[in-house]
């Protein structure tokens, strides 16, 4: 009996699965989950093993705590493996959950049901994010984040409107082709900026959303991309490179106001004081303008003068050397500037003699403060004309003080320079005379310079030598002159002044003899003046003369004091105006 | 005058007291971590809502039934769940695995200091109880009768994420993440 049991029951088992064939014992899915995003819940399943064609599932879907369970017709595909039920699953996130089960299903047979592990409740939702939207502005980087806006949704219900507070982002930032640098800092709003310190290229970013009160998980969003480049065109770029135009015009303005105001000025005229080099005189004349030479002043330049400056009270304001209280004749022009031309300094008195000459010379010459020439008008003859020769800067051996060139042109130049020395000397007839004293005080300094060598006497010569033509009365003697430098003694040429006196241009204009200068030239330091002027006579046999005129006394005092002291004493030639 | 206007200032106070006080309750839990909780149950809510082999019913009624009930009634029916958990869900329940257990362990622990918390702040302003938070307590209760213990047990673990909502939207908690 046990053993027909025992058979019985063995056949049966053997039978059975035989039987399951038939029956309906499928095998259920192994697992069912629910992959849900905002508003996108999807759920799958695993297939079942040797699944058929014919095979499909049943999805059925159960609101947690009400029954019953409905079945979802839409999932009903074969061999489908997932299934969305957003659609039926809208009130997920208001209610406690829900759950649902699946079961494979063939032609004859369906399959146990498999349901969700877990109640599917909001905390399942994986976060994500709808999109990121880059902007460059000013070298930073503006983040726009966009949730996620499912077609789904009922109307009204949004991301923010559901997870309303505590909603977070992490950013992930790649500098390409780098790898990702994840900040580890929780964006609170969905607007961020972000600073790159400078570089360019290109930048990646990712985000991922969370809740800060709740335990969903975030996904990350795609990578977004921008390029930064350089920007030359800046805000800040712009206004420094103006700043620093605007400055460097300033500066230029500033710079070319201050050469402006610097700039050298052209000196007057008058200032000018040509300079007795070589180059000059010889561009001029082969012989230099020195003192020594004596040429004839234009008499018709006098008389231009002349009516000018007779009544002219007004004193020179350098020391003209002349004593004169007239203006000097500096501001003239230097039409008596013997030293400049020849035809100039050939000028000759001899046009205009004065009628008259004062004894004014005399009494001038104490007055001035400085001896110089002094020209006595009376005591020249019509025939000494000593031409004075305007010394201005005219020195040929380039010294400092301009020195009076007296030079001796005619006998009778002497009384016409005298009264041009004399300047306001108001004797009418001798018109000439201070006209032509004046320039030549203007450009007489007082001083006749002395010679200092043979080198005077050499160019002396010369030029004398070809002014004698010019200087009809004094030509001879002149030359005599001339030839006495020669006889000079260097050293006893001092750098000086002769105070000249009148009574020596008398002197030379008596026409004493040329030997008789001779002697006189050895003991006279001649002026460049007097050289072979007045001055230089005075030394000279003219010393008789100048006695027999009444100058004498005067000079002869001043020979005296010449012949001992030549070297030392300044010699100072001053014409003296006769008033 | 001055009668009257003392009683309108002292009808004022009142009146903020008033409002101030309904909204105490809800800032009991303030200092409450909930979100070390709601970590603490994501960790084993597959392992015992797995175990849940009756989807169709449910203990803690629906949420909605929760969110219909009035911020007067919030003290009371808080105070009341927390005593259902602790005394009847974690004790009733029998966890095999230790890790499932540890867990459930420290969110019962945190259960009972949100029970101390409460009952301080009770004591300063009367948590009375209404009636709809009687009815619903006693739901609940009935709910929870009418399952097998241990399957009664493992539903309401299972349903612990509803009722920390509930706390969470209820009582203001900041989350401290």
């Amino acid at each position: 009996m046990l053993l027909r049991l025992t058979v019985l029951l063995a056949a049966l088992l053997s039978l059975r699965p035989g039987s399951d064939a038939h029956g309906t014992e499928l095998p259920s899915p192994p697992s069912v989950w629910f992959e849900a995003e905002f508003f996108h819940h999807i759920l799958h399943w695993t297939p079942i093993p040797n699944q058929s064609e014919s095979t499909f599932y049943e999805v059925e879907l159960l609101r947690y705590g009400i029954e019953p369970w409905k079945l979802i017709p839409t999932c009903r595909q074969t061999l489908m493996l997932s299934c969305d039920l957003t659609a039926v699953t809208l009130d997920l996130y208001h209610s406690s959950g829900y759950r649902a089960r699946v079961r494979a299903v063939n032609s004859t047979q369906h399959s146990n049901w498999t349901v969700t592990n877990t109640r599917f409740s909001v905390d399942e939702v994986t976060l994500t994010v709808g999109s990121v939207k880059l902007e460059i502005h000013n070298g930073l980087i503006l983040g726009k984040i966009q949730p996620p806006r499912p077609k789904m949704a009922p109307a009204g219900v949004t991301y923010e409107s559901i997870f309303s507070h505590f909603r977070e982002y992490e950013i992930a930032i790649r500098k390409v082709p780098g790898n990702f640098t994840f900040t580890h800092e929780k964006l609170r709003h969905e607007n961020f900026s972000l600073q790159t310190s400078g570089e360019v290229g290109e930048f990646c970013i990712k985000v991922k959303p969370s809740i800060s009160s709740r335990t969903n998980k975030g996904m990350w969003s795609k990578e977004e991309c921008v390029s930064l480049t350089r920007q030359y065109f800046t805000v800040t770029n712009v206004i420094i490179f103006f700043a620093f135009v605007l400055l460097s015009g300033a500066l230029a303005c500033c710079r070319a106001l201050q050469l402006y105001l610097r700039r050298r000025r052209k000196l007057p005229s008058v200032l000018l004081f040509t300079k007795p080099s070589a180059f000059n005189l010889s561009s001029q004349r082969p012989c230099p303008e020195t003192q020594d030479t004596i040429h004839p002043l234009d008499e018709e330049a006098f008389l231009k003068v002349s009516p000018e400056l007779r009544n002219l009270d007004l004193h020179g304001s350098t020391d003209s050397g002349f004593g004169s209280n007239k203006p000097s004749l500096q501001t003239e022009e230097p039409q008596f500037l013997l030293s400049d031309a020849h035809p100039q300094a050939n000028r000759t008195l001899g046009s205009g003699e004065p009628p008259e000459l004062g004894d004014s010379c005399s009494s001038d010459s104490s007055n001035s403060t400085d001896s110089g020439i002094c020209l006595q008008e009376r005591s020249l003859s019509p025939g000494t004309r000593p031409i004075w020769e305007q010394q201005v800067g005219s020195d040929s051996r380039g010294q400092d003080d301009s020195g009076i060139g007296l030079v001796q042109n005619s006998e009778g130049q002497a009384g016409d320079i005298q009264r041009g020395s004399a300047l306001g000397h108001d004797s009418p007839p001798e018109t000439e005379v201070p006209g032509e004293e004046d320039p030549a005080a203007v450009a007489f300094r007082g001083y006749l310079r002395q010679t200092r060598g043979t080198e005077e006497k050499a160019t002396k010569t010369g030029c004398l030598g070809e002014e004698s033509p010019l200087t009809d009365g004094l030509g001879p003697k002149f030359r005599a002159l001339l030839d006495d430098e020669e006889g000079w003694h260097p050293p006893a040429l001092a750098k000086g002044y002769l105070k000249q006196d009148p009574l020596e241009m008398t002197l030379a204009s008596s026409g004493a003899p040329t030997g008789q200068w001779n002697q006189p030239t050895e003991e006279w330091s001649l002026l460049a003046l007097s050289s072979c002027g007045d001055l230089g006579t005075s030394d000279w046999s003219f010393t008789h003369d100048l006695a027999s005129l009444g100058c004498l006394a005067a000079p002869g005092g001043l020979l005296g004091s010449f012949n001992s002291d030549l070297v030392t004493l300044p010699l100072i030639s001053s014409l003296h105006s006769n008033e | 005058m001055k009668l009257q206007s003392v009683s309108l200032w002292l009808l004022g106070i009142i009146l903020i007291l008033c409002s101030v006080d309904s909204r105490s309750f809800r800032r009991c839990l303030i200092s409450t971590d909930m979100h070390h909780i709601e970590e603490s149950f994501q960790e084993i809510k597959k392992a015992i809502q797995a175990k849940d082999t009756f989807p169709n019913v449910t203990v803690l009624s629906t949420l909605e039934t929760l969110q219909s009930i009035k911020p007067l009634d919030v003290c009371c029916v808080t105070k009341n769940l927390l005593a259902f958990y602790v005394d009847r869900v974690f004790k009733d329940h029998q966890e095999p695995h230790p890790k499932i257990l540890r867990k459930i362990s420290s969110i019962a622990n945190s259960f009972l200091y949100m029970q101390k918390t409460l009952q301080q702040c009770q004591e300063q302003r009367q948590c009375h109880c209404g009636q709809e938070a009687t009815n619903v307590t006693r739901v609940i209760h009935d709910n929870y009768d009418q399952l097998e213990v241990r399957s009664a047990a493992i539903k309401s673990l299972g349903e612990l994420d509803v009722f920390l909502a509930w706390i969470d939207k209820n009582h203001e908690v900041t989350s401290s993440a």
